[in-house]
Order: C-alpha cells, then sequence, then structure tokens
C-alpha cells in the first residue's frame, strides 16, 4: 500500500519537479531584471560608493619679466606623506592613535617635530581618509636621506616630489608678485564631479592671487577606489594635470631693484611706469618680505611677526595705501583754474601765510613770495597762491579736474589691490562726517590737504598724464594693448603746467626749485613736483614726502611716483631718491 | 556490485562535483578578500571536508537504504532531538543564535534526521504505524514528529532552517497521503500567520506612524527584534541603506553590478573593497560574490546545475519502487530546492533576508557534508530501485 499505489505517487514525483523548475525559472527572471535590466544602475552605484575622484592641479606657471628673467619659479620639494589604509584597525580610534604613534616614530628618525598634531590626524581620517596626510612638507636633504635609510621600518609612509613655489629672487618686488598658499585637501559633499582636490597651490596675493586662474594650469584627475570603510585601495591617473603658462610682466627687475634700493630702510613707496602705454616698469612699497617664507607653509611665528608690526610689511602701500597728495596735487590745482579761465600770467600776492576766518595755512617760505604767476607758483610751491586759485575757481571745478585725472577711482590696473583713494566733495564729507563743506576744506584741497587721499600708482599716472597729454589704465601682464584716454585739458593750459614742473626741478635761472634735487645727475630733462603732506595730530604731526616726476620731460617715457611716510621734505627726501632711480633707467638705456 | 554500477546516477553526481568546484573557488574568492588571513585557506578546509563528505556520499549510496533506514531512523531522530535540546543548553552564541554545538550546527544535522523519520514512519515497510497513516492519528504523530525538532530551531532561533525543513516535511506527508484536511488546514493557518506578520509588520513599521501605535501591534508579532529588522528591509527595500537594509543593498548591488557576463573569477569588487557584509559573505552571501564574478551567464548555470540535480532527485523517487525511499528523495530534493530558492530569492529582495547556507556552494562544512549525505541517500534510492525482496 501507502507509495505502492504508483502512480499518484509517480505523478506526484512529476509535479515536484515541475514545481521545482518553476521556482528555479523564477529566480532566473527576478536575476534577470537585476543582471540585465538593472545592471548598469547597479555598477553605477558601486562606482559612486566605490570610487573617489581626485582633482589634481598642474604646476604653476612661472612669472618673469619684461626681460625674461624669473621673478616666481617651482622647484621640486619632497614631503614624506601617510598612507592611511596601512593603519587599518577595527575603530577609528584606534586608527588614529596607530598614525600618531607611527609619527612619532618617523619623528625620531627625521629628526625634526612634525606640524601635524593629533587633531590633525583625526580630521584627516574623518575627512579625506582615502587620501595621503603630509606629514613634513620640505624635507631637507639630511632628513631625507635619514628617512629613506629607514623607510622600510614604517610601512605607511613615503617621500613625494611636490613642486613648491619658489621666488628666486626672494625679496624683489614682493608686494608685487603676493605669495601662495596652499587649500586644505579636503572632501566636497554632495554630488560634485571630485570628491576631494589635492591642496594644490593658489595664489593669495598680488599677481599670484590676480593671475591665478591663468598661472594654474588645466587640473588632472585621478581615480581612487575606496573600500567599505573609505581606505584606499588602488589608484591611478585619469588624466594628467597641464602645467600652467607662464606670465611676462611689464616689471624690469632692474628698475625694481633701483627701486627697493632707494626704499630701503623707509616707510613708503614707489611706482614707475611708462606713461606711453601704462606699463608698470616697477612698483615696491616698503618695509617688504620674503614671499618664501610662505612656502611651504606660512609658519605661525612669520606671521606673527608680520601681524604685529605696526609698519604693516604686508601692506602694498603703493596701490593699496592712500596717502594726502600733499603739493603734488597742485597741478591738478593749476589746470583745474587754467580750465575755469585764469589766465596763465595772472598772478597772485604771497604774504607767507593764507588766512580764511579762524584757519592759517602757512607757505613753506616764512616770509612769503610776494607776487608770482602760476608757474613759479608751482616751482616754489607756493601755499597761499593755490589756496587763493583754488577759492576762486570753487570746489566743483577743482574736484572735475582731480577726477579728470582718475583720483577718487580705481585705476583699473591689473592687480588685487586697487584703492580708489577719496576726492571729497560736500555730498561725501555729510555722509562720512555729518558736516557741511566748508570753504576751508575747500582752501586745504587746493593745496592737497585736507580729506584728499590717493594712492602712490594714482600719482605716478598724474604725473605721466600731464607729461604726455592722455592718461592710460597701468597695467602689469606684459603685452596687453594700452588704453588711452585723452585729458579734458587744453594744451597750451598742459603747457604751462609742464613748464611750471620743469622748473620744479630745473630753477628759473634765477634761483632753484622745490624739487631741484629730482633731476640731479639724470642724464635727460626732469620735470616734478614735490609734496610734503602733514599727517598725524598736531602732538605727532608728520611729514609724508612726495615726489612724483616724469623724464626726458619734452618727450616722457618714465613716470614716477615716490613716497616715503616720515620724511623731512618732498624736495630733500624724495627727489633724491627719484632721481637716483632716473639715473638707473636712463643710464641702462 | 556490477549491478549496484549500472543503477549508478553518474550525472547527479557529476553535477554534484561540478557544484562543489564552484563552491571551492566562490569561496576561495570571499575568502581571499578578507582581512584576517585565517580565511584565505577556507576554500581548502572546505574541500578536505568535501573529500570526507565524498566517502560518506559513496558509503551511503552503495548500502542498500532498505536495509538500514528502519534501523537508523528512530535513533538517529532521538540523537537530533537531543542535540537541538543540548545545543540550546551547551550551545555558543553567534550572530543572535544558539546555533554551534562544539564544531557542527545541530539544526543543519536534525535535517536529515526528521527526514529521514517521516520515509521511515510514512513509507517504509517496517513501519510501526503503518496502519493509521492516513487517520488523524497519524496525522497527530507527523505534526508531533515534524513540530518537536521545528520548535527547537526556533527556539534558537534559526527560522532558516525551520523554514527549509517544513516545506520538505509537508511535501513528504502530502506524497504519502497523510489526513489531508488536517494538513490542509495547517498550511492554511501557517500562511495567513505568516501574511497577518507581515501585514502586521507593515502596519507598524509604516513611516508615520505613531510610536505608542507600533509599540501596541508588535506586541503581538512573535519574532526577534533581528527578524522584525529583516522583515522591515524587506518590506521597505530603499528606505534604509545604511542600517539593516545594507546587506540587502549591498547584496543586491554585487549581484547587478556583474552584469550579463560578469566581473571575472576572483574579482568581485564588493567582497574585496568590503562592501558585502564580511561575517556572511562567504556564507549566506556566496551567491552575490559568484554572481558578481560570472554575471548573469553563471547565475544560469547555477539554477541549471541545481535543476538538473533536483529533477534527477525526482527522477530517484520516480523510479523507486519503495515507499520509504520515494520520501526519502522528494524529502531531500525539497530541502535542497529550498535553501536554494529562499537563498538566492533573499539576495535579491524576494524574501526576507534569512540566514541559509547555499548548498554545496557556501562554506559551511555541517551543511556541505548534510548535503551530500543527503544526495548520498537519494543515490541510493536511485541504485535500489528495483523491486527486491531481502
Amino acid at each position: 500500500m501507502s507509495a505502492g499505489d504508483s502512480l499518484a505517487g509517480r505523478l506526484s514525483c512529476c509535479a515536484l519537479a515541475m514545481a521545482f523548475i518553476v521556482g528555479l525559472l523564477h529566480l532566473a527572471v527576478r536575476l534577470r531584471e537585476v543582471q540585465v535590466v538593472e545592471a548598469a544602475d547597479y555598477g553605477y552605484i558601486l562606482g559612486r560608493q566605490a570610487e573617489r575622484r581626485v582633482q589634481t592641479g598642474g604646476t604653476r606657471g612661472r612669472i618673469f619679466d619684461r626681460n625674461g628673467s624669473v621673478l616666481a619659479d617651482n622647484r621640486e620639494s619632497v614631503s614624506i606623506i601617510c598612507r592611511p589604509s596601512f593603519f587599518k584597525k577595527r575603530t577609528w580610534d584606534e586608527i588614529a592613535s596607530g598614525i600618531i604613534a607611527a609619527i612619532s616614530n618617523v619623528e625620531s628618525v627625521v629628526g625634526r617635530p612634525s606640524p601635524v598634531t593629533a587633531k590633525d590626524v583625526r580630521r584627516h581620517i574623518a575627512r579625506s581618509l582615502a587620501m595621503p596626510l603630509p606629514v613634513w612638507r620640505d624635507v631637507d636633504d639630511g632628513e631625507l636621506a635619514r628617512f629613506s635609510e629607514r623607510e622600510s621600518e614604517f610601512p605607511g609612509f613615503a617621500a613625494e616630489v611636490v613642486a613648491e613655489r619658489v621666488y628666486p629672487q626672494r625679496r624683489l618686488a614682493a608686494h608685487l608678485l603676493g605669495y601662495v598658499g596652499r587649500d586644505r585637501g579636503e572632501s566636497v559633499a554632495g554630488d560634485e564631479k571630485f570628491n576631494f582636490f589635492l591642496p594644490e597651490l593658489r595664489g593669495r596675493s598680488g599677481i599670484e592671487h590676480y593671475y591665478d586662474g591663468f598661472l594654474i594650469g588645466v587640473p588632472g584627475e585621478r581615480k581612487l577606489l575606496v573600500d567599505a570603510r573609505g581606505f584606499t585601495i588602488r589608484e591611478w591617473t585619469v588624466v594628467e594635470a597641464k602645467k600652467g603658462p607662464d606670465l611676462r610682466l611689464t616689471i624690469d627687475s632692474g628698475v625694481q631693484r633701483a627701486v627697493e634700493r632707494q626704499l630701503r630702510g623707509e616707510i613708503g613707496a614707489c611706482v614707475v611706469l611708462d606713461p606711453r602705454n601704462g606699463e608698470v616698469l616697477a612698483m615696491a612699497s616698503a618695509p617688504g618680505f620674503d614671499p618664501n617664507d610662505f612656502v611651504p607653509v606660512l609658519r605661525t611665528e612669520v606671521y606673527e611677526r608680520f601681524a604685529g608690526d605696526p609698519s604693516k610689511p604686508l601692506l602694498n602701500r603703493a596701490t593699496g595705501g592712500a596717502f594726502a597728495p600733499g603739493s603734488t596735487f597742485k597741478p591738478i590745482t593749476a589746470l583745474a583754474g587754467l580750465r575755469a579761465g585764469y589766465p596763465e600770467t595772472a598772478e597772485y600776492n604771497c604774504d607767507g601765510v593764507y588766512q580764511l576766518g579762524m584757519m592759517r595755512i602757512h607757505c613753506a617760505r616764512r616770509w612769503g613770495h610776494g607776487e608770482l604767476d602760476l608757474r613759479r607758483a608751482l616751482m616754489k610751491s607756493c601755499n597761499p597762491f593755490f589756496c587763493n586759485l583754488g577759492m576762486d575757481i570753487g570746489t566743483n571745478a577743482l574736484i572735475a579736474a582731480a577726477r579728470d585725472f582718475g583720483l577718487g577711482r580705481r585705476t583699473g590696473v591689473d592687480f588685487g589691490v586697487d584703492s580708489p583713494g577719496v576726492v571729497p566733495d560736500g555730498e561725501w564729507k555729510l555722509r562720512k562726517y555729518r558736516e557741511k563743506w566748508f570753504q576751508g576744506d575747500l582752501a586745504q584741497m587746493s593745496i592737497g590737504q585736507g580729506m584728499l587721499l590717493v594712492t602712490p600708482l594714482q600719482m605716478a599716472m598724474v604725473a605721466g598724464a600731464i607729461g604726455t597729454g592722455y592718461s592710460v589704465m597701468p597695467h602689469l601682464k606684459a603685452d596687453m594693448a594700452p588704453v588711452r584716454r585723452p585729458l579734458p585739458f587744453a594744451a597750451a593750459h598742459l603747457r604751462a603746467v609742464r613748464e611750471g614742473m620743469r622748473m620744479v626741478v630745473a630753477g628759473d635761472g634765477e634761483s632753484g626749485g622745490s624739487g631741484w634735487r629730482g633731476g640731479e645727475g639724470v642724464p635727460v630733462p626732469v620735470s616734478g613736483k614735490t609734496g610734503t603732506a602733514e599727517v598725524g595730530r598736531r602732538d605727532r604731526r608728520r611729514n609724508n614726502t612726495w615726489f612724483i616726476a616724469y623724464a626726458p620731460s619734452e618727450a616722457p617715457r618714465v613716470a614716477v611716483a615716490m613716497l616715503i611716510e616720515d620724511g623731512v621734505s618732498g624736495g630733500g627726501t624724495a627727489a633724491p631718491k627719484v632721481a637716483e632711480i632716473l639715473k638707473a633707467v636712463f643710464n641702462d638705456g | 556490485m556490477t549491478a549496484k554500477l549500472r543503477n549508478f546516477d553518474y550525472l547527479s553526481f557529476a553535477v554534484m562535483i561540478a557544484l562543489i568546484a564552484i563552491g571551492t573557488v566562490s569561496v576561495w574568492s570571499a575568502g581571499n578578500a578578507r582581512t584576517e588571513a585565517v580565511f584565505h585557506g577556507t576554500w581548502l578546509r572546505n574541500l578536505a571536508t568535501a573529500a570526507f563528505g565524498l566517502v560518506l556520499y559513496l558509503a551511503i549510496a552503495f548500502s542498500d537504504y532498505r536495509r538500514w533506514l528502519g534501523l537508523v531512523a528512530a535513533p538517529a531522530y532521538c540523537l537530533a532531538l537531543a542535540l537541538l535540546v543540548a545545543v540550546l543548553i551547551f550551545g555558543s552564541e553567534q550572530f543572535g543564535g544558539r546555533r554551534w554545538l562544539w564544531f557542527f550546527q545541530p539544526s543543519e544535522i536534525s535535517k536529515l534526521c526528521v527526514i529521514a523519520m517521516i520515509a521511515w514512519l510514512y513509507g517504509g515497510e517496517d513501519s510501526p504505524i503503518a496502519g493509521v497513516r492516513r487517520t488523524f492519528r497519524g496525522f497527530l504523530i507527523a505534526a508531533a514528529v515534524v513540530g518537536l525538532p521545528a520548535l527547537l530551531i526556533l527556539k534558537e532561533p534559526d527560522l532558516g532552517t525551520a523554514l527549509t525543513l517544513i516545506p520538505a516535511a509537508v511535501v513528504m506527508l502530502v506524497v504519502a497521503g497523510v489526513w489531508r484536511r488536517g494538513l490542509v488546514t495547517i498550511l492554511a493557518g501557517g500562511g495567513i500567520a505568516a501574511l497577518m506578520v507581515l501585514g502586521a509588520v507593515y502596519e507598524a513599521e509604516r513611516p508615520g506612524v505613531a510610536r505608542e501605535r507600533r509599540d501596541k501591534i508588535m506586541r503581538f508579532v512573535p519574532l526577534r527584534d533581528h527578524q522584525v529588522r529583516r522583515v522591515k528591509t524587506f518590506l521597505f527595500q530603499d528606505e534604509d541603506q545604511t542600517g539593516a537594509g545594507y546587506n540587502l543593498r549591498q547584496a543586491k548591488i554585487a549581484i547587478g553590478s556583474g552584469g550579463f557576463s560578469g566581473k571575472g573569477i576572483g574579482k568581485s569588487d564588493s567582497s574585496h573593497l568590503k562592501y558585502l557584509p564580511q561575517a556572511v559573505s562567504m556564507n549566506d552571501f556566496i551567491f552575490c560574490v559568484y554572481a558578481e564574478e560570472t554575471g548573469f551567464i553563471g547565475s544560469l548555470v547555477l539554477l541549471a546545475l541545481f535543476g538538473t540535480l533536483l529533477v534527477l532527485g525526482c527522477r530517484a523517487a520516480f523510479l523507486s519502487a519503495d515507499g520509504g525511499g520515494r520520501l526519502l528523495a522528494l524529502g531531500v530534493s525539497t530541502l535542497v530546492f529550498a535553501h536554494v530558492y529562499v537563498n538566492v530569492a533573499m539576495s535579491i529582495g524576494v524574501v526576507p533576508i534569512t540566514g541559509l547556507p547555499l548548498p554545496f556552494i557556501s562554506s559551511g562544512r555541517t551543511f556541505l557534508i548534510t548535503a551530500m549525505c543527503g544526495f548520498g541517500v537519494i543515490q541510493s534510492v536511485t541504485i535500489h530501485r528495483e523491486v527486491k525482496k531481502r
């Protein structure tokens, strides 16, 4: 009986076999869905979770001066890095302490404490586990030799060559070139193309900053294969990074060096440019710094030295500092007067002081110049003359002239720091000081004092514009088409002012001008204007001394503005320095 | 002996060897992916176990099951019950269950013992209950024979084993013609109960359900926490991708990313990069490793091999003139089918995740031997299919 009743038993065997086949076919159908229909989706998901894309930076382009001498270069620098995937442990804490312990082991061999702290290690594990951690940057030959000798004892550590920035001329043109820094190489959240950005060098100030996008080149791509915890298993390069193009500047190292020699030990700034096309030949600010101190990273003590220095060595005074122009503004007052219809032969009497209500403005010559015309007023830098002239033409005419020279406005130079300065007017004063515009303000402004503020770059442009008759936009990158704008002043008026400025240096045959030392020893005729601006409160009054110049007088090829903070006078302090610079320019060709 | 060799099912044997070979390669790949060096040699241990299993297989195959079924069934069954009790008391805890006794899992062995017991009681000619098989008493005895070990296994808990043993037992009892009304009632009841549990978990864990309501419902759900989590993961497959859903998601990613033709032997990214849960990649999730490496083609080959093996098992039952032999063959086949189906289906989210090995492929030594012994029994049924009086 039982299973002996064969037919039913045998039928159920067949039925069961059918059931098995149906079951397995069901699996096959579902597997086809996963492995054929949706395969691409799952492949993509696996890629998303298992691959990390890293953007790699190319080598930065070099920076040259106009004659091809290198201002910023790259050098090979060795870093000792630590790969976290060699420190796999069960918990993150164990991994971190494993790495920290290993670093201190390597430390004893390298012989220099690593700047990487325990906090840095934890942070790296949390944010960029897949990437190597740079433990020592820029190790020297001795350190590298000691490490390499025993490298095999420290699994997970390796020496890696990276490009570091180097400024072969050291302090030369430091403010101009700027410096570089590194971003942290951290992961990026969200669905970005890249998960990590290698901590490549980015320009932080100066030309390095302004032309960062140009110098940085085309980034490459690396892929990392990471496991479920994020450790890198394998890595390969997808796209090789391309080197950034080189940048040629309008700067002339020789002139720059001459400028910096004159600024040594001073606090001040100087700009030398070609007024015909706006090419900046030299631009310097003092005190300076060595941009190499920022490589590979800015050390804390260096930064604190900079931050704590009252003379602000990181400030680029040439374009970022705003100063009262003092008497160097007088040519603009003169042009404003001529444009307003005052004949160039008209004379004012100078008795040594200009008085307006309670306000007294003294002349440099205490007993006065007597009757004098515009040219001689420029030559002698007579304060009462220009106060009277300014009062006669009025605020609006003066302001318009100042603005026609680009004062109170950014110059448009291809540089990150480009202070507009201040050309004050009634509205501005009301907004800033909640005070009306007084006649005294006008008198002060006529001689470049008061609330008027300019940068040395702007004053170099003013000097050049007077010399050539048109203003140009200054620029630092070589081979840029000049942007010229004619000055809205009559040629005859300009001629008169030029004559005055020529007399500042050359004198009128009877007596010398206030800036006679500005042409001393220079092989070409120089025109210029001195300036001595009184700044600070009564008890701590200092003189910001200026000399602006262009040369040769009849067809200017060079315009200079020199500012020395806390000098004696424009003619005594700044003018001789400008003469030295002009000698360097014209003696070398 | 020549008669035996003539009746020997060479195809079934060859398929089994092929499956063991596939399993060895898969375990080698999954083991190499693990950090712990001790697992790099697991495939070798598996091979040694397979060699030992082969001896048992041949020994069982060439001995006439009709001669020992009556002698062995009852003692083996009692021994299995004793081991199941022992494991609850002395067993070592692992992955939230008390399943291991010394070096083996009693629940795996008990599967064969229960099958043998049912085959003997409801098919053997020397069965003590030969007269009452189709009566209510026969049904009660069957319920006790299956229910007792099933309850002990659920107590471990090893839901997967219970879920494979029950279909095997039910198929055997149906074929044996046990009191149908009782069976239907139990099956329907079990099915309804399972659906109710699923529905209750769904109702309770649905997003936006208040905590008190959830707790109130869950008080009536007879599942452990980890089981509830698995059911939840199954019901809401795309929601939780980090916690309990992580395993399922990674399993699907592994299988799916294998694509049509696979990534090549030993090149499973999911296991080498440790996205696939390491603890189970060599056992319950071995199919993911295999499917990622060999693709849809490999999956089809594997399913075809299992299909061949199972159909040959049904053939053995079909050809057998003996009730006991037929039940044995059907029971073992159903048991293996249930393992294959549940294991593959859970990897692609067709059924909830349960800890079940894939026969011959997973690196479980107890179950490998169990499965080989099972097919040894089927081979024995095939060989000794002619009606022959002792």
